[in-house]
C-alpha cells in the first residue's frame, strides 16, 4: 500500500490540469511514435485533440516503422526523441528485455483499476488488440462445407482452392501446430523444444505447395480476397469487416486466431514522463472513448466495460469479444523476442527451399 | 519513310507497356468502391474529394514536391560541377572519388537511412526537412554523375579550348562551350534526381515520422488497406503533367507556325 | 586553372561524405566490430546455402533486368533521336510520364493485371487460349515485368542523352564515303552510343541490386533479393548482419561494374580521352 499523501498528490497531478485548464502545461509537447496513416487520423480525433484540450499538452504523432532499430539508436545516442511508443509484441518484448522502457506507475495511470491484471505490465500497457485470423471466401467453398479450423485450412482435398499465408515465421509455426492437433495452451511449450519446431516445419511442408502467395503488407490479403486471387488466407481482422460491408462474401474464422496486443510504453530517459503517463491514462482509461476507437478501427483495447458501449453486432467483429475469444491464443511476445533470429533464419531457408 | 512503320509500331508498344499500370489505375481512381477493383463496380469522384479535402494528404504532397525539387537541384548542381572536376583529377584519384560519388546508389537506402538517423540523433536534426533533403540529394548524386558524366565524355574539348584561345575565361569558356551540348543530359539528370527523392520511402520513414512525405503517407495507408485514394493521387499527377506538356507542345507548334507565316 | 577546376568537386564530395560515407561507415563498422574485430557476420553469410542462393538470385535478376531494359530501351532511344528535333521532347515525355506514378501504386496495379481473375487471364480465356487461369502473379516473371516497367524510362533517357551528343555529320560522312546505312550505324553510331548504353545498363543494374518492395509484393517465395534480407535485418535491429550484407552488395556491385567498364572500355571512344 502506498501512503495517502503520495496518492492524493499523484491524483492532483492528473486532475489539476483538468481543472486549471490549458494554462498550466501550455508549452509541453509529447511525441507519440505510432503507425501514421488513417490510424493516426482516428487517434488524433479521439485521443490527441481532446487530450490537448483537457490538459494543454499537445501530442505530436509520428509515423514510424523499424521501431526496434530506432529505439536502439536513440538509447545509444542517449537521446530518446520519442516519449510514448506504440509497440508490436516483438518490439515490446525486445524493448523490455533491453530495458528501454520506463516502469509504469499503475496507480497514476489506472487509479480506478479498469485495466485487467494481464494488461498491467510493469513497463507497458495495452492500447489495442488485433488478431491474425483465417478468412475464407464463402463463394469458393465446396457445397455445404465451411472451414472452421486450421486443420481445415490444411485439408486441401476437402477444401480445394488457392491459399495465402503471411511471409512470417511468427504465428505460422503456431498455426501449423494447431493444425497438427496441439492444444492452444500448449503451443509455446511445444515450440520451446527442437522437436516442436521440427514438427511445425514438417506440417508447413504439407501446405507449402498449395500456398500461392506469401503476403508481406497487411493490405495484400484483403486485396487478394477481393480480387479472387486466393480463396483462403490469413489476414488482420480489422479490414475483413469492411470487405464484408463492401459485399465481398468473406467470412472470418476466429477459431485458432492469433491475438496480438499493441503495447504502449514510455521511453527510458524521456523528459516528459509525467505527461506521457497522463496521455497513456487518457488513451486506455476510459471505456467510452475506447469503444469509440474500437468502432472505428476494430482494434479494441482491454479496458473493462468496453463491450457495454459497443452494440453487439459490431462487437462480434472484434477479436476480444467473449464470443470470439474462446478458440484464439495470445502470441507469446517474449518467446518470439528471444527466438526470432534463429527461427527467422530457418524460415528463410525453408522458404527458399 | 519506307521502313518507318515497324519502328513506330515497336516504339508504341514500348510506350504502351510503360503506360499499362496507368491505364489500369486511372479508371480505378474514379471508382465509388472502398477497395481497389478493376473494373470498378460503381463510379464517382469520392477519392479525388477525399484527397483534396484532406489537409494531411495535401501537406504530404507539397512536402514531397518541395523536398524533391530542392534535393534534385542540389544533386544536379553539385553533381555536374563534380563531373567536370572529376575529369581533371589524376587517374589514380579518379577511380576512388568516382566510387565515392556513385556508392550512394549501390548501398541500399535502408542502410543509409539507419546511418543518417543515428547521426542526426546526435546532432538533434531528426524530423527535419533539411536533413531529408540533403540525404536525398546524396542518393540522387550518382545518377547525375553517371548521366552527365556519360554525356561529358562525349563532348569535344576542342570547343572549350577554342573558346579559351579566343580569350574567354575558364568559367566563361565552360559555360558557353561545354554546358549547352550537355543541357539535355543535365535536364535528364535533374529529372531522375527529382524522382529518386519524390518516390523515396525508407529514408523518409526513418527521418520524417512527424511530417509524412507522400510515399510515407501511401505506405502507412497500404499497411492496413488499399483504398483508391492512392490511385487518385497518381492519376492526378499524370494528368497534370500531361496537360502541362500538351500546353507546352501547343505553344511550341503555334510559335513555329507564326515564324513560318512571317 | 587546373586547381580551380578541381575545386568544383568540393560540393559533391562534401555531400557524399556527410550524408552518405560517414553515416554508412557507422553501420559498416557494426558489421566488423562486435565489439572486437570479427568477420563472424561474413562467415554466417558465406557458409549458409540460403544466403548464397539469395546472393546469386540478386545478381542474376539485376543483370537480367538491366539487359532486358537495354534491349528494349536502346531501340526506343534510337527511335526518338531519329525524329525531327521538335517532336523529341513529346516522345521523351511519353516515356517519363509513368515516373509520376508511385512505385507502390504501380506494383499493386500489376496484381490487378496479372492476377488469376485479372486482365491478362481474362483476355487469354476470352480468346480461348486457355481454360484454366494461368499463374502469372507471385512468380519470377511478374518480378521481371514490374521491375522493367519501373526502370525502363531511365534506360531510354540515359541512352537518348548520350546519343544526342553524337555529331550526326559523322554518320552522314560515313554514308557519303559509301557505307551502307547498316554499316554506318554499326561502325560509327553504335560505338559512339555505347557509352550511354553501358551507363544505362550500369545504372539499372545498381538500382535492381537494391530492390525490395517489388519482389516482396509481386514475387513468389523464392524471389528474395539481398535488399529484402537487409530490410528484414534492420527491422530486427541486427545492424551488424545488415551492415555485412550491405558490404557484400557494395563490393560485388563495384567489382562487377568495374569488369563491365573494363570490357566495354575496349570498344568505347571518348574525344576527351583520345
Amino acid at each position: 500500500m502506498k501512503g495517502p499523501t503520495r496518492r492524493s498528490l499523484l491524483a492532483a497531478a492528473v486532475v489539476l490540469p483538468l481543472v486549471a485548464g490549458a494554462a498550466a502545461a501550455q508549452d509541453v509537447e509529447i511525441t507519440y511514435a505510432g503507425s501514421g496513416g488513417g490510424l493516426a487520423q482516428v487517434m488524433d480525433m479521439l485521443f490527441d485533440k481532446p487530450f490537448a484540450e483537457a490538459t494543454g499538452i499537445r501530442v505530436k504523432a509520428l509515423a514510424t516503422t523499424d521501431r526496434v532499430s530506432a529505439m536502439r539508436a536513440m538509447m545509444q545516442a542517449g537521446n530518446p526523441i520519442w516519449d510514448v511508443a506504440e509497440l508490436t509484441p516483438v518490439e515490446y518484448a525486445t524493448a523490455s528485455i533491453e530495458g528501454w522502457l520506463e516502469p509504469m506507475d499503475w496507480d497514476v495511470i489506472d487509479p480506478k483499476g479498469l485495466q485487467p491484471d494481464e494488461a498491467r505490465l510493469p513497463d507497458a500497457g495495452i492500447a489495442a488488440t488485433y488478431s491474425t485470423v483465417l478468412a475464407q471466401r464463402t463463394d469458393k467453398l465446396p457445397e455445404g462445407r465451411k472451414m472452421a479450423s486450421w486443420a481445415d485450412f490444411w485439408n486441401v482435398e476437402a477444401f480445394p482452392g488457392p491459399r495465402a499465408l503471411q511471409d512470417s515465421v511468427m504465428e505460422n509455426l503456431e498455426f501449423a501446430l494447431l493444425a497438427d492437433g496441439v492444444e492452444a495452451k500448449d503451443l509455446y511449450a511445444v515450440l520451446a523444444t527442437e522437436d516442436g519446431v521440427d514438427r511445425a516445419f514438417a506440417k508447413l511442408d504439407e501446405i507449402k505447395p498449395h500456398v500461392v502467395a506469401w503476403w508481406s503488407a497487411g493490405a495484400q490479403p484483403v486485396q487478394m480476397l477481393s480480387d479472387g486471387e486466393v480463396a483462403f488466407t490469413t489476414a488482420w481482422n480489422g479490414r475483413l469487416t469492411q470487405l464484408r460491408q463492401e459485399g465481398v462474401p468473406v467470412e472470418t474464422i476466429w477459431n485458432g486466431g492469433a491475438i496480438k496486443p499493441s503495447y504502449v510504453g514510455i521511453l527510458k530517459g524521456t523528459r516528459h514522463k509525467k505527461e506521457a503517463e497522463q496521455y497513456v491514462a487518457f488513451m486506455i482509461g476510459d471505456p467510452v472513448r475506447g469503444a469509440e476507437f474500437a468502432k472505428m478501427v476494430a482494434y479494441p483495447s482491454m479496458v473493462k466495460g468496453l463491450y457495454d458501449n459497443i452494440d453487439p453486432e459490431a462487437g462480434r467483429e472484434m477479436p476480444t469479444h467473449p464470443d470470439n475469444l474462446a478458440g484464439q491464443f495470445v502470441v507469446d511476445a517474449v518467446f518470439w523476442a528471444r527466438n526470432m533470429d534463429a527461427l527467422q533464419e530457418r524460415w528463410q531457408e525453408w522458404m527458399l527451399d | 519513310m519506307r521502313t518507318r512503320l515497324v519502328p513506330t509500331l515497336l516504339f508504341a508498344l514500348g510506350v504502351l507497356f510503360l503506360f499499362f499500370p496507368i491505364l489500369i489505375v486511372a479508371p480505378m481512381s474514379f471508382s465509388g468502391d472502398r477497395f481497389l477493383g478493376f473494373p470498378p463496380k460503381s463510379w464517382g469522384l469520392v477519392w479525388y474529394e477525399a484527397y483534396f479535402s484532406d489537409p494531411v494528404w495535401l501537406a504530404a504532397t507539397w512536402r514531397s514536391l518541395r523536398v524533391a525539387t530542392l534535393a534534385g537541384l542540389i544533386a544536379t548542381l553539385s553533381g555536374t560541377a563534380g563531373v567536370v572536376g572529376l575529369a581533371r583529377l589524376p587517374r589514380r584519384w579518379r577511380a576512388g572519388v568516382t566510387g565515392l560519388l556513385l556508392a550512394p546508389a549501390i548501398v541500399p537506402n535502408v542502410i543509409v537511412a539507419l546511418g543518417v538517423f543515428v547521426l542526426a540523433l546526435r546532432f538533434g536534426s531528426t524530423d527535419s526537412e533539411a536533413t531529408l533533403m540533403l540525404a536525398h540529394a546524396a542518393i540522387g548524386l550518382p545518377f547525375v554523375v553517371m548521366i552527365v558524366g556519360a554525356a561529358y565524355r562525349q563532348t569535344d574539348p576542342t570547343l572549350e579550348k577554342a573558346a579559351r584561345v579566343f580569350g574567354a575565361g575558364p568559367l566563361r569558356a565552360f559555360w558557353t562551350a561545354t554546358v549547352p551540348p550537355l543541357a539535355p543530359a543535365i535536364l535528364a539528370a535533374f529529372i531522375f534526381a527529382f524522382f529518386v527523392s519524390f518516390d523515396e520511402l525508407v529514408i523518409a520513414l526513418f527521418l520524417m515520422g512527424g511530417s509524412e512525405t507522400l510515399p510515407v503517407r501511401i505506405w502507412n495507408d497500404l499497411r492496413f488497406e488499399i483504398n483508391p485514394t492512392i490511385a487518385a493521387i497518381s492519376t492526378f499527377f499524370v494528368v497534370v503533367t500531361a496537360l502541362a506538356m500538351g500546353l507546352a507542345e501547343t505553344l511550341r507548334i503555334r510559335a513555329t507556325r507564326r515564324q513560318g507565316n512571317s | 586553372m587546373r586547381f580551380a577546376h578541381r575545386l568544383t568537386l568540393v560540393p559533391a564530395v562534401l555531400l557524399a561524405l556527410a550524408m552518405f560515407a560517414v553515416p554508412v561507415a557507422f553501420v559498416f563498422s557494426e558489421a566488423v566490430f562486435t565489439p572486437e574485430f570479427s568477420l563472424a557476420h561474413f562467415e554466417r553469410f558465406f557458409s549458409r546455402a540460403a544466403y548464397l542462393s539469395v546472393y546469386r538470385n540478386t545478381l542474376v535478376v539485376s543483370a537480367a533486368v538491366a539487359s532486358i531494359c537495354l534491349a528494349v530501351g536502346y531501340p526506343m532511344a534510337l527511335f526518338i533521336v531519329g525524329q525531327p528535333a521538335g517532336r523529341r521532347p513529346l516522345l521523351l515525355f511519353l516515356v517519363l510520364v509513368p515516373l509520376w506514378m508511385s512505385i507502390l501504386v504501380r506494383t499493386y496495379a500489376w496484381m490487378v493485371v496479372l492476377g488469376r481473375e485479372g486482365i491478362v487471364n481474362g483476355a487469354l480465356q476470352w480468346l480461348g487460349l486457355t481454360d484454366e487461369p494461368l499463374t502469372l502473379m507471385f512468380t519470377t516473371g511478374a518480378v521481371y515485368v514490374a521491375m522493367v516497367q519501373i526502370l525502363l524510362p531511365i534506360m531510354v533517357v540515359t541512352c537518348y542523352s548520350a546519343m544526342t551528343e553524337i555529331d550526326p555529320g559523322l554518320v552522314r560522312a560515313a554514308r557519303v564515303c559509301g557505307a551502307s546505312p547498316f554499316a554506318a550505324f554499326r561502325k560509327v553510331f553504335l560505338p559512339l552510343s555505347l557509352e550511354g548504353a553501358v551507363t544505362g545498363w550500369s545504372v539499372i543494374f545498381i538500382l535492381s541490386m537494391g530492390f525490395f518492395i517489388v519482389p516482396a509484393l509481386v514475387g513468389g517465395r523464392r524471389d528474395v533479393l539481398l535488399g529484402n534480407m537487409i530490410v528484414n535485418q534492420v527491422g530486427q535491429a541486427n545492424w551488424g548482419f545488415a551492415g555485412a550484407l550491405a558490404i557484400v552488395l557494395l563490393v560485388s556491385t563495384i567489382v562487377l561494374l568495374g569488369l563491365v567498364r573494363l570490357v566495354a572500355g575496349r570498344f568505347l571512344y571518348s574525344p576527351r580521352e583520345a
